[in-house]
C-alpha cells in the first residue's frame, strides 16, 4: 500500500454521486496539470489547445501557474532605480525594492516582484534594435504604471526610471574579492500624465 | 441458460479484472473515511499565513489594488488571462473600498485560522486570495500559488471539524458538515497538486545547465536581492555547493514518485522541510517556505498529530504505519 493518509476501513458504497465526483476530480486535476504543461515556454501546441477549455477554471481559481521556481537557472537579481523631481524642483531617489525601507520582508518581496517581472520583458541595451522596439511595446505600459504609482506616492512631477541587473559574481570572484558592473537599462522619464517627449 | 464469468472468453476476463482493480484502487484512494485532523492542522497554518499576507497587502493597498497603483486596472490583461482572472478589487473605485475589501480578507483569514464559521471563512479566504492575486499580478509569487492550492482543499474538506472553535461549540460536525470522505478528497487534492508542483518545478530545472553542473545553489546564494543570510562562504566549498544542488534537484524531480511509499516518505518530507526552511532563512522568503511546509503536512498521518497533541513521542513505526486505522 502506498497511500498517503490514514484510512479507516469504511469506504463509501458505489453510487452516482461518487461517479460524478470522480469526473469533477479528474477534470480539476487535468486543469492543474495542463496549466504548467502549457507555459511558460517552451510548450507544445497540443498543450495550448488542451488549455483552452480549462481557462475559466484556472483563471477563476488562480491556478494558472507554470511552477518553474528558480528554473531553468537562478539568474541575477533586478531592481528599478528611480529619481523623482518634486514640485519645488528638488529631487528624491530610491530603488524598487529597497531592503532599508520595504519592511516587513514580505512587502519587500512583493515589490521585488515588480522589478523581476518587468525585467523579464526588457532586453539588454545591446540587443538588436528591432528586438528592443518589439519588447518596448510590451513593457512600456507596465513601466508607465510603476512611474504613475511612484508619482502618486511621492507627490512628484516627473520620474526617471532605470532597470538595474545586479552583477552575479562567480565563486572565484568572491574568493578573490572581485566583482563586476551592474547592467543598467534606461526605461525613460515620465511625467504625471504619460511619458515626456 | 445464463452465462457465468467462467463461461466468458478467457481473453476478456483479465481486462475486466484489470478495470475492476483500477476502480477499487481509485475508490480506496479518494473515497475513504479519514480523520480530518491533518486537514485541521493545515487549516491553522494556512489561516495564519494568509492573515499575515493579507495584512501586508493592506500596508500598501493603494499601490497594489488602487486605480493608480503598480498596475492600472486597464493593464491587468497584459499579465493574466482576462476575463477569467476576475477580482473583486476591479469594482473598488476608491481607497475606502479597497481597504474594506482588504480588511474583509484579513478577517476571513483570522476566522479560518481559529476555526470559527470555518466553511464560510475558507470560501471567503479563497475568494480574497484569488481577488488579490488576479488584481496585482506584478506582485505575486510562489506564496500566493501555494496558499491558493491549500485554500481549495480547505473549501472542499471539513477543515473546521477538529482543532477549531466550531468543533468546540457544535461538535465535530460543526466545522463543515458531517465528517465523511470529504476530508480524504481534500487531502488527496492537496497531495496530488503538491506532486504536480514539484514535478514541473523539477522538470523546469532540468533545462538549466547550472542544475546539472551542480552550481545553481551558488546562483541563489550570490544573489544580493534575495539574500538575507550571507552564504558566500560557500565559494570556498564548491563540492558542497554541488552536493546541495544535486540533492535538491533529485529530491524535487523524484518527489512525485517517492513521497508515496511509506519507506521513503519520511525522507522526502524531511528534505522538504530542510529545503523550504533553507529558502526561507537564506533568501528571505520565509512565508513561501512555511506555506510549502504546510502543504507537505498533507502527507503526515493523523496518528502522528494525535500523538503530538497528547504530548506523546512520535516513533518511527507511528510515522510509517500510515495506512492503518
Amino acid at each position: 500500500m502506498i497511500h498517503g493518509v490514514e484510512h479507516a476501513p469504511r469506504p463509501l458504497r458505489p453510487g452516482l454521486a461518487r461517479v460524478l465526483l470522480s469526473i469533477v476530480i479528474i477534470g480539476y486535476l487535468a486543469g492543474v496539470i495542463v496549466a504548467p504543461l502549457s507555459g511558460p515556454p517552451p510548450a507544445s501546441d497540443l498543450s495550448r489547445v488542451l488549455l483552452q477549455p480549462f481557462r475559466p477554471l484556472l483563471g477563476g481559481l488562480y491556478l494558472s501557474h507554470g511552477y518553474r521556481f528558480f528554473a531553468p537557472n537562478p539568474g541575477p537579481g533586478h531592481s528599478i532605480r528611480w529619481t523623482i523631481t518634486l514640485p519645488d524642483g528638488s529631487s528624491r531617489s530610491g530603488a524598487i525594492p529597497d531592503a532599508r525601507v520595504d519592511r516587513p520582508r514580505l512587502l519587500y518581496h512583493r515589490r521585488f516582484m515588480v522589478a523581476e517581472k518587468i525585467a523579464g520583458l526588457v532586453p539588454p541595451p545591446d540587443a538588436p534594435s528591432e528586438v528592443r522596439a518589439s519588447a518596448r511595446a510590451e513593457w512600456l505600459p507596465l513601466v508607465k504604471g510603476v512611474a504613475d504609482n511612484l508619482l502618486r506616492a511621492h507627490g512628484g512631477e516627473r520620474v526617471t526610471l532605470e532597470m538595474v541587473e545586479h552583477y552575479l559574481p562567480g565563486p572565484d570572484e568572491v574568493v578573490e574579492g572581485r566583482g563586476g558592473p551592474d547592467l543598467v537599462t534606461p526605461l525613460g522619464t515620465f511625467a504625471r500624465r504619460g511619458r515626456l517627449p | 441458460m445464463i452465462a457465468t464469468p467462467r463461461d466468458r472468453p478467457p481473453s476478456r476476463r483479465p481486462l475486466r479484472s484489470w478495470l475492476s482493480d483500477w476502480a477499487t484502487a481509485w475508490n480506496a484512494f479518494w473515497f475513504t473515511v479519514v480523520d480530518p485532523l491533518p486537514l485541521a492542522v493545515i487549516r491553522f497554518g494556512t489561516g495564519v499565513l494568509l492573515a499575515w499576507s493579507s495584512l501586508v497587502w493592506l500596508l500598501d493597498a493603494d499601490a497594489f489594488f488602487g486605480p493608480r497603483g503598480w498596475l492600472a486596472p486597464g493593464d491587468v490583461w497584459r499579465m493574466n488571462d482576462q476575463p477569467w482572472q476576475w477580482s473583486w478589487f476591479f469594482a473598488a473605485a476608491d481607497p475606502t473600498a479597497v481597504r474594506v475589501l482588504g480588511g474583509l480578507s484579513v478577517c476571513a483569514a483570522v476566522l479560518l485560522a481559529i476555526g470559527l464559521a470555518t466553511p464560510l471563512a475558507a470560501l471567503v479566504s479563497l475568494l480574497a486570495l484569488v481577488s488579490a492575486a488576479n488584481r496585482a499580478p506584478l506582485n505575486t509569487f510562489g506564496l500566493d500559488d501555494t496558499l491558493g492550492m491549500l485554500l481549495i482543499g480547505l473549501v472542499v474538506g471539513p477543515s473546521g471539524a477538529r482543532l477549531s472553535i466550531d468543533a468546540r461549540l457544535f461538535g465535530a460536525g460543526g466545522g463543515g458538515g458531517a465528517v465523511g470522505t470529504r476530508a480524504n478528497v481534500a487531502l488527496r487534492l492537496i497531495q496530488v497538486h503538491l506532486c504536480v508542483i514539484y514535478f514541473f518545478s523539477g522538470c523546469g530545472k532540468l533545462f538549466g545547465a547550472s542544475w546539472w553542473e551542480g552550481t545553481a545553489i551558488w546562483g541563489a546564494a550570490a544573489n544580493v536581492q534575495y539574500r538575507t543570510l550571507d552564504l558566500t562562504w560557500l565559494a570556498a566549498h564548491p563540492l558542497a555547493v554541488n552536493a546541495i544542488t544535486l540533492a535538491t534537484l533529485f529530491w524535487e524531480v523524484a518527489y512525485a514518485a517517492l513521497v508515496w511509499p511509506r519507506l521513503t516518505r519520511p525522507l522526502f518530507l524531511a528534505m522538504a522541510v530542510a529545503v523550504h526552511l533553507g529558502i526561507g532563512l537564506t533568501m528571505g522568503m520565509m512565508e513561501f517556505g512555511l506555506a510549502m511546509i504546510v502543504a507537505n503536512l498533507a502527507f503526515v498521518p493523523a496518528a502522528v498529530w494525535r500523538r503530538l497533541l497528547t504530548h506523546r513521542p512520535v516513533t518511527a513505526p507511528t510515522f510509517l504505519r500510515t495506512d492503518l486505522a
